[in-house]
């Protein structure tokens, strides 16, 4: 095995782990409001969630090559890695994606570990982006295309971040507000059994569309590191085994259920009621079906806490955490350059040892240790699928349930 | 302003537009649904009549095209979600939606 297979197989490895923390980190988007109505129970919601992420990822046969043509110039329009970096058995382009991934893993698990859902699409892209600058400079960043259609940092990922939760506040805010105008003097009793029906279907949406966008960003990755190093050459198809690999990765993270992002966007942000939950996911569903229809795929997790938010706004006499929903919003805007600060480090870190199969090594070994710290100190006070739903005490940090956890 | 910004703020506008007109539209259907069948069960189904109306037969009626309707609306969505991934489009053009390439 040559060098720049091992580091190959370190890639896909550490790009799986990827898809697996993109799948717990967004299982609260489709579930957590299910899970907080008593509509579905806890492990049911995230095991239909996971097989729903399952089917939906081998749904997406769209290739997904140019994924990270969207913030960084590494790729050509067709797909193939740009000719500077190949040389080497492809060794140069395959540290800077494995940094950038190690990046974004280790940002989305720190938003986990705080309770924070963050956008995992965000975070690979500043990985990628970290990653790029510290080894192309500030050329290899792609800021907005070429002006003719909607590409780069700026359109395709900044400007839709800021518009989304603004589009899903609204859309989720009047769609509260109608819902209980046109079931106002209905007993509570009858029409939470109904919405309670509307919330498991919406929700169910939510997932599949969850599926088919998120998992081919990770299949992209993954078949632009077969590329560079010539085990693939057809850029019109991915890899069936690259395919089934991360749909199995990212249902089964979405199985695992990130109970800490369940619990704030359930219970935490907004007190929810089965009809505030409908409303929550048919806009968190219309919001990003129209938008990757339209060719401007906004990010899931961006719309659906905007939904949340929206919900909570358009019921009269709703409670609002304002506190938790002004953390989010930090998450939001340092989760790009957080991610690329980290992604630049590795990389600068793989460099000093060489460049090559040392310097690989370290960084995974690295990625390791961190996660590893981090789901330690997630031990202290463990949040999981009995204790998700307790009440919010507003005194209390965001991540730590009010009664003592066992563990799950 | 130059062109892709342009291009930006067209494709807002439209996302925004439709999103308010399926994802707040739905669930008001849906809540419609829901107000018809409480009329159709009768009883203290519908607290703002007095606690006890006899149930109407045209509630049932109502509620169960009105929960179709949703449903197919649903349908439609996940028909959307599949097609694209497939590199194809759900069209209108015929009234009745059909598959067609992108």
């Amino acid at each position: 095995m040559t060098t720049a297979t091992v580091i190959l197989v370190l890639l896909v490895v550490v790009a799986l782990a990827f898809d697996f923390t993109n799948g717990f980190h967004d299982t609260a988007n489709a579930m957590a409001t299910s899970i907080a109505t008593g509509a579905l129970k806890p492990k049911t919601a995230v095991l239909l969630s996971g097989v729903l992420n399952l089917v939906g990822a081998f749904l997406s046969v769209e290739v997904a090559l140019t994924v990270t043509n969207a913030v960084v110039e590494i790729q050509n329009g067709d797909g193939t890695p740009v000719a500077g970096l190949t040389g080497d058995g492809g060794t140069a382009l395959l540290v800077i994606v494995l940094a950038g991934l190690a990046g974004a893993i280790v940002w989305n698990l720190f938003t986990w570990l705080l309770s924070l859902p963050s956008s995992s699409t965000h975070a690979l892209f500043g990985g990628l982006l970290g990653a790029t600058v510290a080894g192309l400079g500030w050329g290899g960043v792609n800021w907005a295309g070429d002006g003719q259609k909607i590409d780069g940092l700026l359109p395709k990922v900044i400007v839709p971040a800021l518009a989304s939760p603004v589009i899903a506040i609204l859309v989720a805010g009047l769609a509260t507000w109608l819902v209980y105008r046109v079931t106002a003097g209905v007993a509570a009793r009858f029409t939470d059994s109904g919405f309670r029906w509307g919330q498991i279907g919406s929700a169910s949406l939510v997932s599949l569309a969850h599926g088919t966008n998120d998992a081919q960003k990770t299949m992209g990755v993954i078949t632009l590191g077969l590329i560079a190093t010539g085990h693939w050459t057809d850029t019109e198809n991915i890899p069936f085994w690259v395919k089934a690999a991360c749909a199995l990765a990212i249902a089964l993270g979405t199985y695992l259920g990130g109970w800490r992002i369940i619990r704030t966007l359930g219970k935490g942000l907004v007190e929810i009621a089965p009809p505030q939950g409908l409303s929550a996911e048919s806009s968190s569903a219309a919001v990003i079906l129209v938008s990757s229809h339209l060719g401007l795929p906004l990010s899931t997790t961006h719309v659906t806490t905007g939904s949340v938010l929206g919900t909570g706004l358009g019921r009269p006499g709703a409670t609002v955490r304002w506190r938790v929903a002004g953390r989010m919003a930090v998450a939001w805007v340092i989760t790009i350059p957080a991610a690329a600060v980290v992604g630049a480090l590795l990389w600068g870190l793989a460099h000093l040892l060489g460049g090559g199969l040392v310097g690989a090594v370290v960084v995974v070994a690295v990625l390791a240790a961190a996660a590893g710290a981090m789901y330690r100190r997630s031990r202290t006070a463990p949040v999981h699928a009995d204790n998700v739903n307790d009440d919010w005490h507003d005194g209390s940090s965001a991540d730590a349930p009010s009664r003592t956890a066992v563990s799950a | 302003m130059s062109h892709v910004w342009e291009l930006e703020a067209a494709a807002l506008g439209q996302i925004a537009l439709a999103a308010v007109v399926l994802g707040a539209g739905l669930p008001a259907l849906f809540a419609l649904g829901i107000r018809a069948s409480a009329w159709g069960r009768g009883g203290g189904a519908e607290a703002a009549a007095g606690g006890d109306h006899p149930p109407h037969p045209l509630g049932r009626v109502l509620s169960t095209a009105v929960f179709a309707l949703v449903v197919l609306v649903a349908l439609l969505g996940v028909g959307f979600i599949v097609a694209s991934g497939y590199g194809k489009a759900v069209s209108f053009e015929d009234v009745y939606p059909t598959v067609v390439d992108k």
